[in-house]
């Protein structure tokens, strides 16, 4: 009785699933772009951010028809994503979102020489494979300030992904920041070894608090340091953690000072404007380099969009004072704010790293009076002074 | 038989419900989702290329699985002995014979990369024989070792000067890279290398004395001591032996398509843990594991498609997956059970 019951529900399952649903193709002549991703659309970092962009354009350019994105694509299947938007979907345009996917992208786009492709975050280019990237390392010298003010163990903590120059770059310029407003403090990292990992995470995270690190910054795609920082912080244990790539701030409203965000969509629709206006093409993108900062409005200060400083904390750092050589006797909340403005001035009136700045060794890595050259900054494999992790060799 | 049909129909039952789940929360019928698989997995001569390229690295790793499964030695640990062929092969392209010519630097690539898994899988082997230490933990946790080894290397000892301080070895030389046919990616010497040891683990398993000793105890261990056979010797030599294909499916892997070592998971994406359901699919026949390492070669494939062009979460190939494990499962019980009673009924 009990099997026939069971067939029957199966036969009932099987007829409703075989009608098959009508889905439609837009007839218009568009530009097809496609977007691959390297985590889960909903990772709330990386990802994520990269995800928001493409969505934010789809009513603001009507000319494109936003193919659906792939997600979660591993480096090993980059190759065969890529063919699959180019030759089953028609793309004419692939934006390809992680470093791991530079040499895919390189092989693509000798494969397809009448495509257009962009890769994220590499350093390989061709006729028509250009590179972009919104660069954080300004925003992460803002958070080190706050960093450097509030932690009263004198130690900080970073969970960085992976030793890379990229992330070296971010964790030097958070460095920066701390040692110009309380040079007592040090600055300490776990390594993750993976762009995604919140288990990880948390323990690196945990670990860094074990050591008596107060405040904590990550690069790492999910809020999961957020997280433990207003778990810590409900628990009467404050540490004070600084948001990454998306919105973190309502993951930790007592615990999230500020924070790196990203607005990709600044760079995709340049980008996207420049192809229909022909200005990039599939023969002339060897240079096409992009490296925006805070002048271009890519990236903006703080833990939820508009909001450059979590309230709760304004007070604790217009509470601080420092000695500036320019600004004299300023309070942290206000040097956050003019270094700010700085930046954002086009050309910039500030940049953290301008010499003098010395390695851990104690090696003059840039000399006195001078800016860091965009080849330093993307090749940088080397800590400054008050960090006490070691880059793995 | 009335057990057999039960179980046919639960799992059928699970998968279908699982469909009409997906059905559910994305709008989108099974009818579309499974054509559009079957049809970009199989239905053009580049969907044939990308699935029989994917079925290489699965082929390697379940024939390898089939022996020590078919011994009831549980060695889950393809994945990290495909790393290791994967860093062996790197060894030999980069540090040990660059310059060697091309006819004997692959052979000893894959030589060592055998080896190289062997090895890999010889510890659990060796904690089972001497600690009687579970394998299934042992071989498991030697993958996320593996995993580290391979980080530990790209970031640094063997990370390339020429890269820019990213997570890469150097690019082999061209004399280590193997051929492909035409534009597709096929790395054909791999797929040719397992097909033959496919039938070489046929014959070693129904014709030959060791593959008696290995049924033997993968059916009754206790029957086998008995017998006299030398279990401790037998499990080592299956253990080596399916760690050394798994590393054989590295060294492809990065002579083949990557031509350097990379992150882990830029070598293998899951390729060693896809391979145990391919070998109890394959039912433990060398055969039939070619056969199905190619289906699911298609069903890694076809997921792309029903992602890009159905607009599905990228997790739904895995939900999929899962789905076809659980009914394997299933299946795999109802078969066992029926196993042990037709051979006490013929007793």
């Amino acid at each position: 009785m009990k099997d026939r019951f069971l067939a029957v529900l199966s036969v009932i399952l099987v007829i409703s699933l075989i009608v098959p649903t009508a889905y439609g193709i837009g007839a218009e002549k568009k530009l097809r772009v496609a977007f691959i991703y390297v985590g889960p659309i909903g990772d709330y970092g990386w990802s994520h951010a990269h995800e928001m962009a493409r969505q934010s354009l789809i009513k603001k350019l009507p000319w494109v028809e936003f193919l659906p994105p792939a997600e979660s694509v591993p480096e090993a299947d980059a190759v065969r994503f890529i063919d699959r938007f180019v030759r089953e979907e028609k793309a004419d345009v692939v934006f390809t979102t992680s470093f791991g996917y530079m040499d895919a992208t390189i092989e693509a786009g000798k494969k397809y020489p009448d495509k257009i492709f962009f890769h994220c975050s590499g350093y390989s280019r061709a006729k028509n494979v250009g590179t972009y990237f919104a660069e954080l390392y300004q925003v992460y010298y803002l958070n080190g300030l706050m960093a450097g003010a509030l932690t009263k163990t004198n130690k900080v903590g970073y969970v960085g992904a992976h030793p890379i120059p990229e992330v070296i770059r971010h964790i030097n310029a958070f460095a920066l920041g701390v040692q110009e407003v309380n040079p007592k403090a040090t600055v300490d990292v776990r390594w993750l070894f993976s762009w995604y990992d919140p288990s990880k995470a948390r323990m690196a995270a945990e670990s860094l608090i074990s050591d008596g690190c107060d405040v904590l910054a990550f690069t790492e795609d999910s809020p999961t340091v957020v997280t433990v920082g207003e778990e810590y912080t409900k628990k009467g244990k404050p540490v004070y953690t600084f948001g990454h790539y998306s919105p973190m701030q309502k993951y930790g409203p007592n615990s999230c000072v500020s924070g790196q965000l990203v607005h990709w969509e600044v760079i995709y629709k340049d980008i996207l404007e420049k192809i229909r206006r022909k200005v990039y093409t599939n023969t002339n993108l060897e240079n096409v380099d992009y490296w925006w900062l805070l002048k271009e409005k890519a990236v903006e200060l703080g833990g939820d969009f508009g909001v450059p400083v979590n309230p709760r904390f304004i007070t604790p750092l217009k509470g601080k004072k420092i000695l500036d050589p320019v600004f004299g006797k300023i309070s942290v909340y206000d040097l956050v704010m003019k270094r700010l403005s700085q930046m954002k001035a086009n050309p910039e009136k500030f940049d953290p790293f301008t010499g003098p700045i010395k390695d851990q060794t104690g090696k003059v890595r840039i000399e006195a009076g001078r800016r860091a050259t965009h080849d330093e900054l993307w090749n940088m494999d080397w800590f400054v002074p008050n960090v006490i992790a070691k880059i793995p060799k | 038989m009335l057990e057999k049909y039960r179980n046919l129909g639960l799992s059928f039952l699970v998968v279908i419900l699982g469909l009409f789940g997906i059905y559910l929360v994305s709008g989108i019928s099974p009818y579309i989702m499974l054509k559009s698989i079957i049809i970009s997995a199989f239905g053009s001569i580049y969907g044939l290329s990308e699935t029989l390229t994917k079925s290489i690295p699965l082929m390697l790793c379940g024939l390898g699985l089939s022996l020590s499964f078919r011994s009831s030695i549980w060695n889950i640990g393809a994945e990290g002995q495909l790393l290791m062929g994967a860093i062996g092969a790197t060894w030999i392209a980069l540090y040990v014979m660059p310059n060697a010519p091309k006819l004997i630097l692959i052979p000893m690539m894959f030589i060592v990369g055998a080896i190289c898994g062997g090895i890999w899988a010889l510890i659990p082997a060796i904690l089972k024989v001497k600690f009687n230490l579970n394998e299934i933990i042992v071989s498991l946790m030697l993958n996320y070792i593996a995993i580290e080894f391979v980080n530990y290397l790209i970031y640094g000892p063997w990370k390339s000067p020429y890269e820019w301080g990213f997570p890469y070895s150097t690019k082999f030389p061209i004399s280590a890279q193997l051929p492909r046919i035409l534009d597709t990616r096929i790395h054909y010497p791999t797929l040719i290398l397992a097909l033959v040891l496919a039938i070489f683990i046929y014959i070693i398993l129904y014709k030959s004395k060791l593959g008696y000793e290995i049924r033997v105890i993968g059916d009754n261990i206790d029957a086998a001591r008995y017998a006299g056979l030398d279990i401790r010797k037998i499990i080592i030599l299956v253990l080596i032996l399916s760690g050394g294909l798994a590393g054989l499916a590295g060294v492809g892997e990065v002579a083949g398509i990557h031509h350097r070592l990379r992150v882990a998971s830029g070598i293998s994406s899951g390729y060693g843990y896809t391979a145990v359901i391919v070998a109890w699919l394959g039912r433990l026949n060398p055969f039939l594991i070619v056969f199905v390492s190619f289906l699911f070669g298609g069903l890694l494939v076809g997921g792309d498609a029903i992602q890009v062009s159905l607009g599905l979460p990228g997790a739904t190939i895995n939900f999929i997956n899962g789905l076809i494990l659980i009914f394997v499962l299933v299946q795999s019980f109802s078969k066992i059970r029926l196993y042990s009673t037709k051979k006490g009924a013929e007793r």
